[in-house]
C-alpha cells in the first residue's frame, strides 16, 4: 500500500463508527442505539422484560420508566415521596421489582395497571441504603443493603428477612447461579460472598486482588461469577467447583469497572468509566472490544439483556443504550 | 442570594436531636465514606475536614473528572455549597461517578450538613 491509500484507508477506518470499527472481528454485528429518557431521571439499572418492555430505574427523579422500544413509547411511573430507586429486576410474575432506597423499601409495580405495592423492611434496619435485587430459581427475591445488610423476600406471603452481612457496609451487586446459589459483591469489602439459600448464612471469598472492589457480580451459564472490580479495572471470574479464579485488566489507561452482565452466549459485559465505554470481554480468546458512548460522562451503572440484546443506562447523559449482539 | 442561607446555616441553634439526625442520615454515606482520617481505602473519598477543603481534596483518591476539574478550578466546600450539592450532586456535578440521587428535605439536609461540618464527628 502506497502512502496515499494507506491515508485513504486510515481515513476511512476513523470515519467508521467507532462501534462498527470494533465489530469487524466478531460474533455481530453489533448495532448500537440509544433511547432519549426524561431529563433529570438519572437512570440508573434496567430490566429488559420478555414482553418487549424495558424498565428502568429512575433515582433522581424517583421514577420506575418504561420503554418500548419497537414503538418509542416511554413513560414514567411514581413510586412515592422521597422514592430513589437504585435497582430493579423483572420477577417470574414478570413485574419490575425494585430495590426503592428512598423509601427504605422492595417495591414492586404492576406490570398492568402500575400499581405499586411496598415491602418496607423492618425499622430497625432504616437507612440500609438498598442496592440490588435479584431472584432464585424457587421465585424468592434475594436483595442487598450497602449498609452491610442482605435479605430474602417471599413475595408470595410478604415474609421478609434481613441479614447483618458478614463485614458489614459495602453490599452491593448480587446474582443468582442456574443452580440457585446466591452471590453477592462487596464494594467497601473488597470480597465476594455465596449466600446459602436454605439458611441465609453467607460464606466471605476473597479475590485474589487486593483491594479490588468488587462492585457487581454475574452468573455464567456454568455457574461461574463475574465480577467487575471497580478499583482495580479488572474483571474476574471465580469458579466456586474448585476455589480458582482468574482475573483481567480491562483495556486504557486508568480502568473502573462498573457494571457485569453475562449474555446467553456466556460473553460477558462491562461498563469501564475510566474509557466511557461498554466492553465486551470473549472468556475464549480472552480479547476486549470497547463501545466507547457517543456523548461524553455516561456513566453506564448497570447491563442486562435479554437474547440478542444488551441494554444499560446511561445516568449521565439521560439515555438508554441497547447494543445488538445478533445479526 | 447566598449569603442569608450560610447565614441562617450558622445561626440555627445545634440541638442534640439535630445532631443526632444528621448522624442517623450519614449512616447510608458511610457505605462509602469514613469521616475519621484513618478510615481510608473506602468507595468514596474520606470527608474529614470537609469544609474549607478544595472541592475533590482527599489526595488518596481518584475522583471522577467533573470533581478533577472543580479542583483545578479552585472550588471549595462551604456549608451553602455542600447544601446545595446535597440537594441533587448530580446537577452541581454532571457526570459525577457518585450514584446519589440527593436529600429533598431541606430540614434533612441542614442537618447533615451541621454533622459534616463539625470537626468532632465520626
Amino acid at each position: 500500500m502506497n502512502r496515499r491509500k494507506f491515508l485513504t484507508a486510515s481515513a476511512a477506518f476513523l470515519a467508521t463508527p467507532a462501534l462498527l470499527r470494533h465489530a469487524h472481528a466478531q460474533e455481530g454485528p453489533f448495532r448500537v442505539k440509544y433511547f432519549p429518557l426524561a431529563a433529570g431521571s438519572g437512570p440508573h439499572d434496567v430490566a429488559p422484560a420478555a414482553d418487549g418492555a424495558v424498565w428502568v430505574s429512575g433515582q433522581r427523579s424517583g421514577t420506575l420508566g418504561r420503554l418500548d422500544a419497537r414503538d418509542g413509547s416511554y413513560e414514567q411511573i411514581h413510586l412515592g415521596k422521597g422514592a430513589a430507586p437504585h435497582g430493579v429486576v423483572v420477577g417470574p410474575d414478570g413485574a419490575p421489582w425494585i430495590t426503592e432506597g428512598g423509601q427504605n423499601a422492595i417495591a414492586r409495580v404492576d406490570p398492568g395497571d402500575h400499581k405499586v405495592q411496598l415491602f418496607r423492611l423492618p425499622e430497625k434496619e432504616a437507612y440500609a441504603n438498598l442496592n440490588t435485587g435479584v431472584f432464585d430459581n424457587k421465585g424468592i427475591y434475594w436483595f442487598t443493603g450497602q449498609s452491610g445488610i442482605y435479605g430474602r423476600l417471599d413475595p408470595k406471603s410478604g415474609d421478609m428477612t434481613v441479614f447483618k452481612s458478614p463485614r458489614s457496609r459495602g453490599t452491593y451487586g448480587i446474582t443468582a447461579t442456574p443452580k440457585g446459589d446466591i452471590w453477592y459483591a462487596s464494594l467497601a469489602g473488597n470480597h465476594i460472598a455465596r449466600i446459602d439459600p436454605a439458611t441465609g448464612k453467607a460464606t466471605v471469598v476473597e479475590p485474589p486482588t487486593p483491594n479490588q472492589g468488587a462492585r457487581r457480580v454475574w452468573s455464567d451459564s456454568k455457574g461461574h461469577i463475574w465480577v467487575s472490580e471497580w478499583n482495580s479495572g479488572n474483571v474476574s471470574v471465580h469458579d466456586p467447583a474448585d476455589g480458582s479464579w482468574k482475573a483481567w485488566k480491562l483495556p486504557g489507561a486508568g480502568p473502573r469497572a462498573y457494571a457485569v452482565y453475562v449474555d446467553e452466549k456466556d460473553k460477558v459485559w462491562l461498563t469501564d468509566f475510566g474509557a466511557n465505554a461498554i466492553v465486551r470481554f470473549d472468556p475464549a480468546t480472552e480479547k476486549f472490544d470497547s463501545f466507547p458512548s457517543d456523548m461524553s460522562g455516561a456513566n453506564v451503572r448497570q447491563l442486562a439483556g435479554r437474547a440478542g440484546e444488551v441494554w444499560g443506562a446511561e445516568s449521565g447523559t439521560n439515555r438508554l443504550v441497547r447494543v445488538q449482539t445478533a445479526a | 442570594m447566598r449569603l442569608p442561607v450560610v447565614v441562617l446555616l450558622v445561626l440555627i441553634p445545634v440541638s442534640a436531636s439535630a445532631a443526632e439526625d444528621g448522624e442517623k442520615l450519614f449512616t447510608i454515606c458511610r457505605a462509602c465514606h469514613g469521616l475519621d482520617p484513618s478510615d481510608q481505602g473506602l468507595p468514596g473519598p474520606n470527608l474529614s475536614g470537609l469544609i474549607g477543603r478544595k472541592v475533590g481534596g482527599d489526595p488518596a483518591f481518584d475522583y471522577s473528572p467533573v470533581l478533577r476539574k472543580a479542583n483545578a478550578d479552585g472550588l471549595r466546600w462551604d456549608a451553602e455549597r455542600l447544601n446545595r450539592y446535597l440537594a441533587d450532586p448530580e446537577q452541581m456535578f454532571p457526570g459525577l461517578w457518585m450514584s446519589f440521587g440527593g436529600v429533598e428535605d431541606p430540614a434533612d439536609r441542614a442537618a447533615l450538613v451541621r454533622f459534616l461540618s463539625d470537626p468532632n464527628s465520626r
